[in-house]
């Protein structure tokens, strides 16, 4: 299987600013996450995926093409949605859908058609002939990915797609997204800071921390390999157990339940040991539930910011 | 919504096909430009100002047509009273610049639909993420530029030329002023070029339209009337050379074999001027086109 895109020691400066250190990945086919907060780098990532920006060092290759010298041919594969408003204040949505398929290199009547059935499928069809800027941001981020997909392309790129919508909207968009996701023979990176539909729509995933990857790799690992974490519950008095676990090197975040507390045990703890330490304070243990990570306790693992502390999720 | 969306979502197929040349992209980024300023109610009291001197032409070539057949006495006399429309080059040069006057202030006004607004609102992020390179778009842009001046100036100039041929000599005008034509269409692409790329120019550094206004303002109104004060305190016809418009417009006399008299040692500056004013538009222009703004 091809590669989707290739990053060869990527270093990306502005200025001043290192904005990637040395990135290199290879990335196959399918939904990718690309996660960071601001400024991480994800989308100096993009940029320089669709050969927006050429790197300060190293190689980039996306979809097997050099994106800074073939970028006018590689790019009728390519669907990006920017982050950005990216409008043409005075166009029409279906205008400004279909001049999105004739700068990709389809045959104008192609473009109109494509646009018309891109609006139709993204559920536009309605506001179509309505000027783009009297849109709602939730239609804004819709036409912006209907102008992405109208020359139906291998590979979507799409920079904070959720941004700005409401519960609702965002839903939707997810549901499109992992609709689109599912396509076969096509591909998405879909960059965001909210980790949570990163989850929803990829399988696999890029964790970006101040420029440099952090890690990379299927999502469902990273979940696995985490350290453990338990939701304990107890009758009775616990102190003296409590404190006997601190003592076997063993996190413990009070809960604001009674009778309750988060864990984290090390490497070599057993679930087993849980009962032991239970015994011999004389109390009853009555619940030990694994604690699985979530993808946000893994991207705070990853760049080094503590865990989120008891009274969490899964009590 | 999610519902809607559900049903639509089955309705989705790809597309496969050949794919144009990036080059073929130029042309939808040039109607698309002109159909934005044309949209705009401002573009239409314009061009109703740029019509009213071309129908007025246009009435007095048939005017004298008609005076010419039903009364050939009067034919001197009309003449000597509309010396300004004789069918000569120096006809269409004056009426093109009057027109170009009109179009200028146009142009001034939709330089921020045209061109600022891709700055603004993240258009240019919009063509440059396509299959187009910088120099597509930014041709685009200057042939949507130069489709709205040819709009107002060299096609007007162009049916005169006809309607003049047609009411008069007919195949011995076109025959004996073919250079006219020549004329039309080099002064029309001589007045495309320079306006289109000094507006592209200003209007992706100031992108608004009272800075765009004001910087417009000050090439084709300021300059000049400080040429005109220093031309007149060290009584040297060179200062005129400061005035943009004039140097075209000398350039167009001379695409027209009309450069006056007094004005034709002045040729050599005003070719320079225009080179080099378009040349810093354009060097001006291009680190302009770029698809993304740096975030820090």
């Amino acid at each position: 299987m091809p590669a989707l895109f290739e990053l060869v020691s990527v270093t990306h400066r502005y200025g001043r600013h290192t904005a990637l250190y040395d990135v290199s990945l290879t990335v196959r086919c399918g939904a990718m996450g690309l996660v960071g907060q601001n400024g991480a780098g994800k989308s100096t990532l993009i940029h320089l995926l669709l050969g927006l920006i050429r790197p300060t060092a190293g190689a980039v290759k996306t979809l097997s093409h050099e994106p800074g010298e073939e970028a006018t041919s590689f790019r009728g594969s390519v669907g990006f949605m920017a982050e950005r408003e990216s409008l043409l204040p005075g166009l029409k949505g279906i205008e400004y859908v279909a001049l999105a398929g004739r700068l990709s290199g389809m045959p104008r009547r192609d473009a109109q058609r494509r646009a018309h059935e891109t609006l139709f499928y993204l559920g536009l069809e309605e506001s179509r002939y309505r000027a783009v800027e009297h849109y709602s941001v939730g239609m804004k981020q819709r036409l912006k990915l209907a102008a992405a997909l109208v020359h139906d392309p291998d590979l979507l790129l799409l920079d904070e797609p959720t941004a700005g919508l409401d519960p609702d909207g965002r839903a939707a968009m997810l549901d499109v997204l992992a609709a689109l996701a599912a396509r076969p023979g096509k591909s998405l990176v879909l960059s965001t800071h909210l980790l949570s539909d990163v989850e929803r729509i990829c399988e696999e995933a890029i964790f970006l921390d101040r420029g440099r990857v952090v890690a990379v790799g299927p999502i469902g690992p990273m979940r696995t390999a985490s350290v453990g974490a338990y939701r304990l519950r107890w009758r009775g008095d616990a102190a003296g157990m409590l404190a006997g676990l601190r003592d076997r090197g063993v996190e413990v975040h009070a809960s604001t339940r009674p009778g309750e507390a988060r864990v984290v045990v090390h490497r070599d703890w057993a679930p087993r040991d849980f009962f032991a330490a239970a015994r011999e304070a004389n109390v009853l243990l009555t619940g030990l539930d694994r604690e699985e990570e979530d993808l946000e306790d893994v991207y705070r693992r990853l760049i080094g910011v503590g865990a989120r502390s008891g009274g969490g999720r899964n009590g | 919504m999610a519902e809607m969306l559900d049903q639509d979502r089955e309705r989705y197929r790809g597309w496969d096909s050949r794919l144009q040349p990036a080059w073929f992209s130029i042309w939808p980024i040039a109607t698309t430009g002109a159909k934005l300023v044309l949209r705009r109610k401002l573009f239409w009291l314009l061009l109703g100002l740029t019509l009213i001197n071309f129908l007025f032409l246009f009435a007095t070539i048939y005017l004298k047509a008609q005076i010419r057949i039903e009364n050939p006495a009067l034919t001197r006399f009309v003449d000597q009273v509309l010396k300004s429309v004789s069918g000569t080059g120096e006809t269409f040069r004056d009426f093109m610049a009057a027109q170009g006057t009109v179009t200028m202030l146009m142009l001034a006004f939709g330089g921020e639909v045209l061109v600022g607004n891709d700055y603004r609102h993240g258009g240019l992020t919009y063509y440059l993420s396509r299959r187009i390179g910088r120099r597509h778009y930014l041709l685009g842009k200057l042939l949507a530029i130069a489709m709205l001046v040819a709009l107002t100036t060299t096609l007007p100039a162009l049916v005169l030329y006809v309607e003049y041929g047609l009411l008069t000599d007919s195949i011995v005008y076109f025959q004996e002023n073919a250079g006219i034509l020549l004329g039309i269409l080099g002064y029309g692409l001589l007045m495309a070029t320079a306006l289109s790329l000094v507006l592209f120019a200003m209007a992706a550094w100031l992108q608004r339209t009272v800075p765009l206004v004001m910087g417009w303002a000050c090439l084709f109104v300021l300059l000049p009337a400080v040429g005109a004060i220093l031309r007149n305190v060290y009584d040297d016809r060179s200062w005129h050379l400061l005035s943009f418009w004039r140097d075209i417009r000398l350039l167009g006399s001379w695409c027209f074999g009309a450069v006056p008299q007094r004005d034709a040692p002045l040729m050599p500056g005003a070719v320079a001027v225009v080179a080099i004013v378009c040349a810093a538009a354009l060097l001006a222009s291009i680190p302009r086109v770029r698809a993304f703004r740096v975030v820090r």
